[in-house]
């Protein structure tokens, strides 16, 4: 046990109100710099508009910051909220925390729905959303104490750097020989020496007896938490149960819960045994379908992908209820019990490791032509200790990787190290590198984005070639799918308003492989509906797995199987029952697309969120090299001469790589045509006036927005 | 005989994923079917053959992510 001090600089009493269908209708204010705490009431009007989680998040976010506000601000705020249906403890899926601030990698909102106790302990101490402005002189631990109703702000000496001790330790020291109700929000020395810093939100694991965590991973939440001086924060509360949200309607609340709660229960072991392997399962299908990322997103499969599917983590996963939130019966958030790293600060020591799930086996893994099940935990155990998002470090790693087979760099640049593709050791060393601030991990710290411009103003590399094969969009890394053969998904990245992550649409299944769209407009309308149901998710406080990961036997057979139209009106049953609000499944959906279109508006405020700000990566689009091209030449020679009638006869590999590149570009811009005009928002991708006005959120201020970018109708 | 969808059906031996979807006539474009502990997706339905006493699930996956 480390010697540590925590003193207690300032507190707050306040009154917990009685929460009243879903809400409390406060939120805390908390600004660091001078210690400075406020409890403020939501208005009718917010409430309405905004939902909740994600929606308040923006709008607390939005009056935060002005156009300028850069991520290292002291006025750039951090924002966490729950939802009206977060911490209901009958409904799978219900224990989410939103998180939103500046991003230091796009400088414009991110937002992350991540597990963990957080969300829902914050709103039961009597506060619908957290917002945290200001910078410390030190390190410093916020206490919110629901039991007790006071918010303290502590000085901390000694605290352990990394996650997986401090999580730890803080729950011991708060929880008054009740772990249980303890979550801790923190980061870690990667957070803050590099720019791709994620959040570590944990949970309490009563047969494990261990605190465990899940982690608000994109866009550098975790950097903007360290630069602020934050160590940590935590929230104390008591017993959950099925009342503590006071639902307006409990009767109808606990049938509905029981019907989505039983449905999992039978389904999932017949589907994809979320319960048992998580997301792993993903692994080996996306491979089978050329979507799973090899090699820096060269190519969508590798005959050893299946080292690191799902028989390999069902047998390296510690069986046992594994849920994030009470209650939630898909319980997906596995881990390895007794894992032993290799290197770093733990080498040789046994350790729990959360995860791996999908995302971090590809991003960690196949995209670094790393196929050894035990190198992909040993970096995912790392990465959340020390706070580093998993996407973005594989996603910048496999770039570093390829430019340097390429030859854009070399080893005068990387300090010595090979960095060639399947190098585990180097992988490893990187993410040590990052934790430290030291080294070329500290420049793949940065992101790829800032990586390209270092490489082309001070190592002399192509910048041409950096652009098609640098996977970011709007300064985020990409989430780990194969987007080459799916425009709806191409769409489904480069129109998401935080940059290429896939929790807005995940249409590559719908697309490409069961070919559900196959005109512009089919995939125009996916993705104005898709996106704007998930935000639905994240303005309540849910999860999205338990809506489609896991379906109805005969939703086959119903009219349209994309969108699980049983478990919609599941949905609007749940929120209807506990908020009071009677809706639909399409007032779900209005609900979405208020907030959707207000996140688009405040890109703008930061000064993006235009057309220009949707473009991608060409690797994303399609082969950038003859040998991308080559190993499915069939397929793009089939595409030439079917698809769009061109006559290859005679012509080479960089003549047709050419003439595809333009034609799939012509596609992507069409595309982007289809979706601005389905949205209601104008050719240069800004939403109309006569949008904002229709949805509720023609502001003074956001009008002035759109009239600076001239849009006046 | 196996199990689908938890009714028997008749095996044969050499019985790939296709012939079996072809036998219960089920036109859903699936994309994965599970045999046992083990997941199959569509490029390699007409080629992975069923063993006998073997549990299948046809997964109607329409989301990930």
């Amino acid at each position: 046990m480390p010697d540590f001090k925590l003193e207690v600089t300032k507190t707050l009493d306040y009154k917990r109100p009685e929460l009243a269908k879903g809400y409390n209708d406060q939120t805390l204010f908390v600004n660091i710099s001078n210690a400075d705490m406020a409890v403020k009431p939501v208005d009718q009007k917010t409430k309405e508009t905004f939902v909740g989680g994600k929606g308040y998040d923006l709008w607390l976010l939005w009056d935060a910051v002005q156009g300028d506000t850069r991520w290292d601000d002291p006025q750039n705020a951090i924002c966490i909220a729950c939802g009206p249906l977060g911490g209901t403890p009958i409904y799978p899926g219900s224990g989410k925390s939103i998180v939103t601030t500046v991003s230091p990698l796009t400088a414009a909102p991110i937002d992350s729905n991540v597990g963990g106790y957080f969300g829902p302990y914050l709103k039961f101490s009597g506060f619908d959303a957290l917002r945290i402005q200001g910078k410390a002189s030190g390190d410093t631990v916020i206490f919110i104490d629901g039991i007790n109703q006071q918010v303290q702000i502590l000085d901390a000496a000694g605290l352990p750097e990394n996650a997986y001790e401090l999580s730890a330790l803080l729950t011991d020291h708060f929880a008054d020989g009740k772990p249980r109700s303890i979550s801790v929000v923190s980061a870690g020395p990667g957070a803050q020496n590099t720019l791709i810093g994620c959040l570590n939100f944990t949970w309490y694991d009563a047969k494990r007896k261990r605190a465990r965590y899940k982690q608000a991973g994109r866009g550098g939440i975790g950097t903007v938490f360290t630069d602020k001086g934050l160590k940590a924060l935590v929230v104390r509360w008591d017993t959950v149960t099925a009342d503590t949200n006071n639902p307006a309607d409990k009767t109808r609340l606990k049938e509905v819960a029981k019907l989505h709660s039983r449905e999992i229960v039978a389904l999932d072991p017949k589907q994809n045994e979320m319960a048992r392997i998580g997301t792993t399962h993903l692994v080996t299908i996306m491979n089978d379908h050329d979507l799973l990322p090899t090699h820096n997103f060269r190519y969508g499969s590798h005959a050893e992908a299946p080292n690191l599917g799902q028989e390999v983590y069902r047998r390296l996963f510690d069986p046992g209820f594994d849920g994030c939130w009470m209650g939630c019966t898909v319980a997906c958030s596995h881990g390895v019990k007794d894992f032993v790293p290799l290197t770093g600060p733990y080498r040789g020591k046994k350790v729990f490791v959360d995860g791996p799930e999908y995302e971090t086996v590809a991003g960690c893994g196949s995209n670094l032509g790393i196929f050894d099940p035990h190198t992909v935990v040993e970096l995912n155990f790392y990465c959340d200790a020390y706070g580093l998002d998993t996407i973005s470090v594989g996603t910048a790693v496999a770039f570093a990787m390829e430019c340097y087979e390429l030859g854009l760099i070399d080893q005068t640049h990387t300090g010595g190290m090979d960095l060639s593709f399947g190098n585990r050791a180097s992988a490893l060393e990187l993410v040590h590198q990052m934790a430290r601030g030291e080294g070329f991990g500290q420049i793949i710290g940065q992101g790829v984005r800032r990586m390209k411009q270092k490489f082309a103003s001070e190592f002399g590399a192509d910048p041409a070639i950096m652009a098609d094969i640098g996977m970011e969009a709007k300064g985020l890394e990409f989430s780990e799918y194969m987007t080459k053969e799916s425009l709806a998904q191409q769409g489904g990245y480069g129109l998401a308003l935080k940059g290429p992550q896939h929790d807005e649409a995940w249409l590559i299944f719908l697309d490409m492989v069961h070919n559900f769209m196959p005109t512009f407009e089919d995939k125009a309308e996916a993705l104005h509906w898709f996106p704007m149901f998930r935000t639905w998710f994240s303005l309540c406080g849910l999860c999205k797995l338990p809506w489609n990961d896991i379906v109805p036997e005969d939703n086959k057979d119903t009219a349209e199987p994309a969108k699980v139209i049983k478990h919609l009106q599941w949905y609007a049953d749940y929120f209807s029952s506990v908020t009071g609000r009677a809706s639909s499944p399409d007032d779900l959906v209005a609900m979405s697309e208020v907030v959707y279109n207000f996140q688009r508006i405040f890109n703008l405020k930061m000064g993006f969120g235009t057309r220009a700000h949707d473009k991608l990566p060409y690797r994303a689009v399609g082969p950038v090299t003859e040998l991308e091209y080559e190993s499915r030449a069939e397929r793009y020679d089939t595409q030439l001469r079917e698809k769009f009638k061109v006559d290859i006869e005679g012509k080479d590999t960089a003549e047709k790589m050419a003439i595809l590149r333009r034609l799939r570009e012509e596609q992507y811009e069409k595309l982007q045509d289809a979706v601005y005009e389905r949205r209601g928002w104008t050719p240069d991708g800004i939403p109309t006036v006569a949008t904002v006005k229709r949805l509720g959120i023609d502001f003074e201020d956001v009008l002035e927005i759109l009239r600076e970018n001239g849009v006046t109708a | 005989m196996i199990k689908v969808a938890d009714q028997a059906i008749d095996w044969h031996e050499g019985m790939t994923i296709s012939d079996l979807l072809a036998a219960i006539n089920d036109p859903h474009p699936y994309a994965v079917v599970r045999i046992n502990q083990t997941y199959v997706s569509r490029p390699h339905f007409d080629k992975t053959t069923i063993p006998d006493d073997a549990e299948v699930y046809l997964i109607p996956m329409v989301a990930g992510g």
